[in-house]
């Protein structure tokens, strides 16, 4: 006899609301259907009504934690629009920020999926190590989260001391090599919860169009940082880690091997960050008529922003925004069913979701 | 030949492409979505999004599907007279949440596909969030 277990909107394994319909026979998910919306906001009509500074600073709050990469992915798209390229000083410093930005998630992913194990102590170590990279932006940005650095044409504040940001950098990248990964990798607590949890087939990613390290930990080697590079990612060396498994383990190794790509990235960008301007100065943006896309990879995967505007306008007349949760989040369907009941925060948790991303 | 011209060929148009806007555009002729999303599936190409926009006037829809193919951003644009258009959810299981948002955001009917319950609000009155018709109680659908 099967039944229904929903989970959400508000549950103490869900960090933002969404619902989950478990169907259940015993301790086994024969199925599940998800529910989102809770954090609607209407976001994009909002846009609509907001001039291009506005915009801007509307669109960074469509999510807490990656609301850096909103900002670029919009600004590129804006620059697209108006043919402004930004100095090449401010492409890297959109470069360190983004893998700050990614580094930080990863780690805070990294926490709440400790948390979910059962493993609080790692859950304590990976908040430490994340506000110590929360103070790197700080240094940089004057704010914890949304940062207010990308702007059309280039970013808002320069980074003065490159080299005092790399110190901080290197003493990240020894900490969670030392700590963070050899614990997560070998611990059998964290082997015990994760391996062979959760599997997303590649079959299954392919047609379900995942994104992210969501995609990477089920074989496909998909990033838009090397597939189509922005901003300066074109001139660093980083390697894309892929892992075929599918499983829980598979998403957590990609991350943590990511954290490490980061880091190496961090270290190239502040070491050749090129002198010159932060931004082309323009204050008024000669907007022509048209549609720009632009794609970034967010910690969470590929955004897409599809920015329409009319000549002489202030305001756009379209925003539409495709976050990474949004592709991945129909897959959790497939990672649940056969697992255990238990199992399925962590499995959910495992896609690194961003509800309030997704429901914009 | 080189891919994208591999591409056209394989959709049957001889049209070129058109880069702009940070994609690359091709005009379809009389090929439709579900002809298009076919080719896409054997090309391997991932789906990432479909972007819905209101002409003004009445006049309809515009909506734009967009494919990844190794890091190139294929765009291809239908326009809607009315608000209903075959739904590829059978050959493209990705496009599942953003058809069933822009039924909802802009009451276009996708033919041919269920829904599920509505993905951002209660209520049962798709369009009532970017349709302005309907925001303003103009339009019943």
């Amino acid at each position: 006899m099967s039944y229904k277990i929903p989970m959400g909107p508000y549950h103490p394994a869900l960090e933002e609301p969404y619902k989950l319909d478990l169907i259940c026979e015993g301790e086994t998910v024969c199925d599940a259907k998800l529910h989102i919306g809770f954090n609607f906001r209407g976001i994009e009509h909002l846009a609509e009504t907001r001039n291009y500074f506005q915009v801007v600073a509307l669109m960074e709050r469509v999510c807490g934690i990656c609301s850096n990469i909103h900002t670029l992915t919009l600004c590129q798209a804006m620059e697209g629009l108006t043919g402004l390229t930004p100095p090449p000083r401010a492409k890297y410093i959109r470069v360190i920020m983004a893998e700050l930005e990614r580094l930080h998630s990863h780690v805070l992913w990294a926490g709440i999926a400790a948390k979910l194990m059962g493993f609080k102590t790692m859950f304590m170590t990976c908040f430490e190590i994340r506000e110590k990279i929360m103070d790197v932006l700080c240094a940089i940005s004057g704010n914890r989260v949304n940062y207010a650095m990308n702007r059309i044409g280039g970013v808002n504040r320069d980074i003065s001391d490159p080299q005092a940001i790399l110190k901080m950098v290197e003493a990240l990248e020894l900490e969670m090599a030392h700590t963070v990964i050899p614990i997560f990798t070998t611990s059998r607590t964290a082997i015990s919860r994760c391996a062979n949890i959760g599997v997303l087939t590649n079959e299954k990613a392919v047609s379900c169009g995942v994104v992210g390290p969501t995609a990477r930990a089920a074989g496909l080697p998909q990033d838009i940082r090397r597939a189509a590079p922005y901003a300066a990612y074109d001139e660093m060396e980083f390697d894309v880690p892929v892992q075929p498994a599918g499983d829980v383990t598979a998403r957590l190794l990609v991350r943590a091997l990511e954290i490490m790509e980061s880091c190496k990235i961090l270290r190239q960008a502040l070491a050749k960050l090129p002198p010159g301007e932060i931004n082309t100065g323009d204050d008024k943006f000669p907007f022509t008529t048209g549609t720009a896309t632009s794609r970034v990879e967010a910690p969470r995967g590929e955004v897409m922003y599809s920015v329409s505007w009319k000549e002489g306008s202030r305001t756009p007349s379209r925003v539409h925004v495709r976050t990474p949760t949004f592709a991945n989040m129909p897959a959790i369907r497939w990672m649940v069913m056969g697992a255990r009941l238990a199992d399925t925060p962590l499995i959910q948790a495992s896609i690194d979701p961003c509800y309030s991303c997704t429901d914009r | 030949m080189s891919p994208l011209e591999t591409i056209a060929e394989k959709l049957g148009t001889t049209e070129p492409w058109v880069e702009k806007g940070g994609a690359h555009w091709l005009p379809l002729g009389a090929m439709n979505v579900r002809e298009l999303a076919t080719a896409m599936n054997g090309l391997r190409a991932r789906f990432v999004t479909i972007t819905a926009y209101q002409l003004p006037k009445e006049e309809g829809f515009r909506l734009e599907y967009h494919w990844d193919l190794d890091g190139q951003l294929l765009g291809f644009t239908f326009l809607l007279a009315g608000n209903s258009i075959e739904s590829i959810y059978d050959l493209c299981e990705a496009v599942d949440w953003i058809e069933r948002e822009i039924h909802e955001g802009f009451g276009i009917d996708f033919t041919g596909r269920e829904y599920e319950p509505l993905l951002l609000r209660k209520g049962d009155t798709p369009g009532v969030n970017l349709r302005d018709t309907v925001a303003a109680g103009k339009e019943k659908i």
